[in-house]
């Protein structure tokens, strides 16, 4: 029989590890896993030249669940530990993934502060409006009036952040809304925003079947942006400020100076670094 | 630019026809890991064996086409009328405590959909070979829907069937 040489190209279950996911049944974050396995597999990156780093709570559990290398952080510590690691190796696609609660509370601060940095990582933040893992309390991205926990029993009457208009403000060079329930255009967002060369947020509507099963009927809600990518921030804002929260697609792009300190070199020795943090 | 148009020979019908097939089979997989983990074996050894037959029709169809060259589809650019491929299942459409029937239910919807994916292409193309490929395809899905409707027959679930969770997960402590 004749043989190929040729590389048999890797499939998204390729991208997958043997462990099985401990989300919900019918979870919105199953479909980032699959949105994220499909685009590396049309990236065609090799699995030890990419990273996850996640952070706490039930989405963030998704690095477990690729076989790419992972590092499963600290609550609200996903993006600096990715920095970390971008900075160190700049050779490796970073991916960043955590929650709402994760993301714009535990760690808020370092989100405003990665989108102005500017390094070149990806990251997606699964949005359920929801902290699942602790059984359901409200979020940065919980609407005011969400009475569904008895910590807040008339709703948290705090207005919600908005993602995407948040990354805008502080800077972030590519922005992108995304729903779970289509994952094949998840997984084109996802392209895109690895070969983006800078910081690329993007922000899945994720719907938790558990404590807010009402989001099942967000399916039926989301629509694409009419308007195209813009590269003008001004369009951008009004754009978000304008939408009723369920237009999805790339909304803003530019290319801006990417922060990348040092680094060093993939076949650097460990002693190298111990050197570094000598006292 | 319609499915129709988008599948203007057969070799492209040939690759949306894979795919189809194995994404229903991963789904499948998935849906029958969720159901593993949240301790109902019954339903995840249904979705197990549909993830298996679905293998096997893709398989089919990739023995088909191995002397072809197929073009090689990103995921988006399908174009499905659908968020996802026509035979796979929603993931939205489970729970934990779903029963055989309810799983049954759900894969006859996937059955539906694929058959009438196929009936349509039978009809609509203007390419003689795919019409008739399409046709036979639409045919084998009917008679999954068959094997699927006797399959619920023998079952002793039923989809009326109410299960109650005296500690369910939304339950505050």
């Amino acid at each position: 029989m004749k043989q190929s040489n040729a590389p048999v190209p890797l499939k998204p279950k390729d991208y997958k590890s043997a462990i099985k996911p401990i989300w919900c049944p019918g979870c919105g974050d199953f479909a980032v896993l699959n949105a994220i396995t499909k685009a590396l597999a049309w990236l065609q990156l090799p699995l030890e030249n990419v990273a996850l780093i996640s952070g706490i709570g039930c989405s963030s559990r998704i690095a477990a669940y690729t076989g790419v290398y992972g590092f499963h952080g600290v609550h609200g510590r996903a993006l600096p530990l990715a920095a970390g690691l971008k900075a160190a190796r700049e050779d490796l696609t970073v991916l960043v993934a955590g929650g709402d609660g994760d993301g714009l509370s535990i760690g808020g601060n370092h989100f405003i502060h990665a989108c102005r940095r500017n390094m070149n990582m990806t990251y997606i933040i699964m949005d359920n409006e929801v902290y699942g893992m602790t059984k359901g309390q409200a979020s940065p991205t919980t609407a005011p009036d969400w009475a569904g926990s008895k910590l807040t029993p008339g709703g948290t009457m705090i207005r919600s952040f908005k993602p995407a208009a948040l990354a805008l403000a502080s800077g972030a060079s590519f922005i992108a809304k995304a729903f779970t329930g289509d994952p094949n255009e998840l997984a084109r967002i996802l392209v895109a925003a690895i070969e983006h060369k800078g910081f690329s947020f993007v922000h899945a509507l994720s719907p938790c079947p558990t404590f807010r099963p009402e989001q099942m009927d967000w399916k039926h809600h989301v629509h694409a942006f009419e308007a195209e990518t813009t590269s003008d921030p001004v369009l951008a804002i009004q754009r978000l400020q304008a939408d009723d929260g369920m237009g999805m697609g790339i909304v803003y792009q530019k290319d801006l100076p990417v922060f990348q300190p040092g680094g060093t070199s993939p076949g650097t020795e460990v002693a190298f670094f111990e050197n570094e943090f000598a006292l | 630019m319609s499915i129709i148009e988008k599948i203007a020979d057969l070799d492209t019908f040939l690759a949306y026809s894979i795919a189809l097939e194995e994404e229903a089979a991963e789904r499948h997989d998935e849906l029958a890991d969720m159901l593993d983990v949240h301790n109902n074996p019954d339903v995840a050894a249904t979705f197990r064996k549909l993830a298996h037959y679905s293998r096997l029709h893709a398989q089919e169809i990739r023995d088909l086409a191995q002397d072809r060259k197929l073009p090689v589809i990103a995921p988006w650019d399908f174009g499905w009328e659908s968020a996802e491929g026509p035979e796979t299942g929603d993931i939205g459409d489970v729970s934990y405590l779903m029963n055989t029937a309810h799983a049954l239910q759900l894969a006859m919807g996937n059955e539906q959909r694929a058959h009438d994916f196929y009936a349509r292409i039978s009809r609509e193309s203007r390419v003689p070979e795919i019409t008739v490929m399409a046709a036979e395809f639409a045919a084998e899905e009917k008679e999954h829907l068959d094997l699927l409707q006797a399959w619920i027959n023998k079952t002793s679930a039923s989809i009326d069937e109410a299960v109650f969770d005296p500690d369910p997960p939304h339950m505050p402590e």
